[in-house]
């Protein structure tokens, strides 16, 4: 499945926020984004949860997180953003 | 220790009316009764071992775990690096060790036990066991210069003196307990003094579920009676400013892990209209002061805590009932019990509140097949900058920086991955085989002209 236009924008938005060396079109949109895959880390989390705020009004919450809910993959990621935003 | 110092007392596991607020969870208020009655259910039920790695999220959980194992003479194990092969290293490193978790999961390793609490109302009022201020409840690890974790042992009696002294300097001995939210993980030794420790002897409760986000700090705060003290780091002070959420009003907010900047404390005073204070420890030592950030660079130590010199910009910290310990950082003792730091030991890095040796990192660069030589580099503005990372020099001709950053994957913590693994055909050593500060700044300048 090729990625949707807002999973293309979300993967600019953590490359430019989180100021990562990759190019967004290179993010496996089914990998993960912590760890392996991208191999974020928790500070990466709180700065990209800002930048998430600030583009389209979503909160990231923890208990979301730990249920896999939002950072599992970019797929996952844009698919929580795309059902809280308003 | 000295025989004379010998901690001979012994100090009850709650020192807290029954009726007293200790957790509170979404809409569950947990007393110390209920506390008491959990502890002696969950040590009934823990499985025999010597150790017990307690890998519990929720603060309450976490807390009625360590009690409950402390009890039946169980040393637990506390490690905020969560990581697969650290577990299995602490599990194959100590004797008999039962992991206990509070959810059950795949990367659970294999002996474990998942705590299962019951909410049904308390009987009667449960017994308040008393502990031997001797006795070793847990050992605290945290990154070591050689890259395997460094565990420090923590007795009932130094614990429960120091959550005491903690609760005096924060005036937390007053008649209205403190609602604390804390977004440290209990495992970590900042947030298991200040959010596990605190409530079972000061007058103090705690937020036990997840606080990490700024939306999750604000339900928290919500759901926490006043006076609100928020414990956290500087990177959340920051980014809860940034998303400029209003939060409930606060009493005080406490920052560790990491310096926190004297212009981000004062905008958070006055966004927050509440005092914002930094404490100082190490996992050596725990907490041993604190200072109002705003108010100047001098730190002053907990009650019954002094400095003692030792050598150019060193001290050894007393304790009491405890060998004075040295601290990693470079301080200058102003009195016996105020100070001013002068920054930190060269080799060690923290980020995300947790500690490591560059040293340490270097070895498991080189252990790894294929690379021939290799040197972490530490950016200068590591502790300002929040996008600011590791990076990593390597030479190894056979090898790709992909292969070596997913072969540092498996070894060390996230926050400390590089974030990139730069390839060279030598590395600027110099006849004594060390690379100088300035051969590795040239380095990094060079990269950055070459993107």
């Amino acid at each position: 499945m090729p990625p949707s236009d807002l999973e293309q924008d979300v993967a600019r938005l953590i490359v430019e926020s989180l100021q990562l060396e990759v190019d967004p079109a290179d993010i496996d949109p089914d990998a993960p984004l912590f760890r392996t895959g991208l191999g974020l880390d928790s500070i990466d989390a709180l700065e990209l949860a800002l930048a998430i705020s600030r583009r389209y009004g979503i909160e990231l919450r923890a208990d979301d997180e730990q249920n896999g809910k939002i950072f599992g993959s970019l797929r996952l990621l844009a698919g929580y953003i795309d059902t809280h935003r308003k | 220790m000295n025989r004379d110092d010998a901690d001979d007392r012994s100090v009850p596991l709650v020192e807290r009316d029954s009726d007293a607020l200790l957790f509170r969870r979404a809409a569950e208020t947990l007393t110390a009764a209920r506390f008491l009655r959990d502890v002696q259910r969950v040590a009934a039920d823990l499985p025999e071992a010597d150790h017990c790695l307690n890998l519990c999220q929720d603060r309450y959980a976490f807390t009625v775990a360590l009690a409950a194992a402390g009890l039946r003479g169980q040393v637990s194990l506390l490690s905020s690096d969560r990581s697969p092969a650290s577990l299995a290293g602490l599990q194959a490193r100590f004797e008999r060790v039962v992991a206990v978790s509070d959810t059950p999961g795949a990367d659970l390793p294999p002996h474990h036990h998942v705590l299962a609490l019951r909410n049904d109302p308390v009987a009667a009022a449960p017994p308040n066991p008393v502990l031997p201020a001797d006795r070793l409840i847990a050992i605290v690890f945290t990154s070591g210069s050689t890259g395997a974790p460094v565990g420090y042992r923590k007795t009932w009696g130094a614990l429960t003196e120091r959550s005491i002294a903690a609760g005096l300097r924060f005036g937390m001995l007053a008649s209205a307990p403190a609602g604390i939210v804390g977004t440290v993980p209990p495992q970590h030794m900042y947030g298991f003094e200040t959010t596990v420790l605190l409530p079972l002897h000061a007058m103090a409760a705690t937020w036990s579920g997840p606080a990490f986000y700024p939306i999750d700090i604000r339900d928290a705060l919500a759901a926490m009676p006043a006076p609100r003290v928020l414990v956290t780091t500087p990177l959340q002070i920051r980014a809860l400013l940034d998303n400029g959420m209003a939060l409930p009003p606060l009493q005080a907010v406490i920052s560790a892990t990491a310096p926190l900047d004297p212009a981000l404390a004062e905008t958070a005073e006055r966004c927050w209209s509440a005092p914002v204070l930094e404490i100082f420890g190490a996992t050596e030592v725990g907490s041993i002061a604190s200072r109002r950030t705003v108010a100047g660079s001098a730190w002053t130590t907990y009650d019954g805590i002094r400095l003692l010199p030792a050598g150019t910009d060193q001290v050894l910290v007393a304790t009491p009932h405890a060998e004075p310990h040295p601290l990693a950082d470079r301080l200058e003792a102003l009195s016996p019990t105020e100070f001013r730091l002068l920054g930190r030991n060269a080799d060690m890095v923290k980020l995300g509140g947790r500690r490591a040796s560059l040293g340490g990192l270097n070895a498991i660069l080189l252990s790894l097949p294929g690379v021939q030589d290799g040197v972490f580099i530490a950016p200068d503005d590591l502790d300002q900058r929040p996008g600011a990372r590791l990076l990593a020099f390597a030479v190894a001709p056979d090898v790709s920086s992909e292969d070596i950053l997913s072969a540092l994957r498996e070894r060390i913590e996230p926050v400390f991955l590089p974030r990139r693994v730069i390839r060279l055909g030598a590395l600027p050593r110099n006849e004594a085989g060390k690379i100088p500060r300035a051969a590795l700044l040239e380095l990094l300048a060079r990269d950055a002209a070459l993107r």
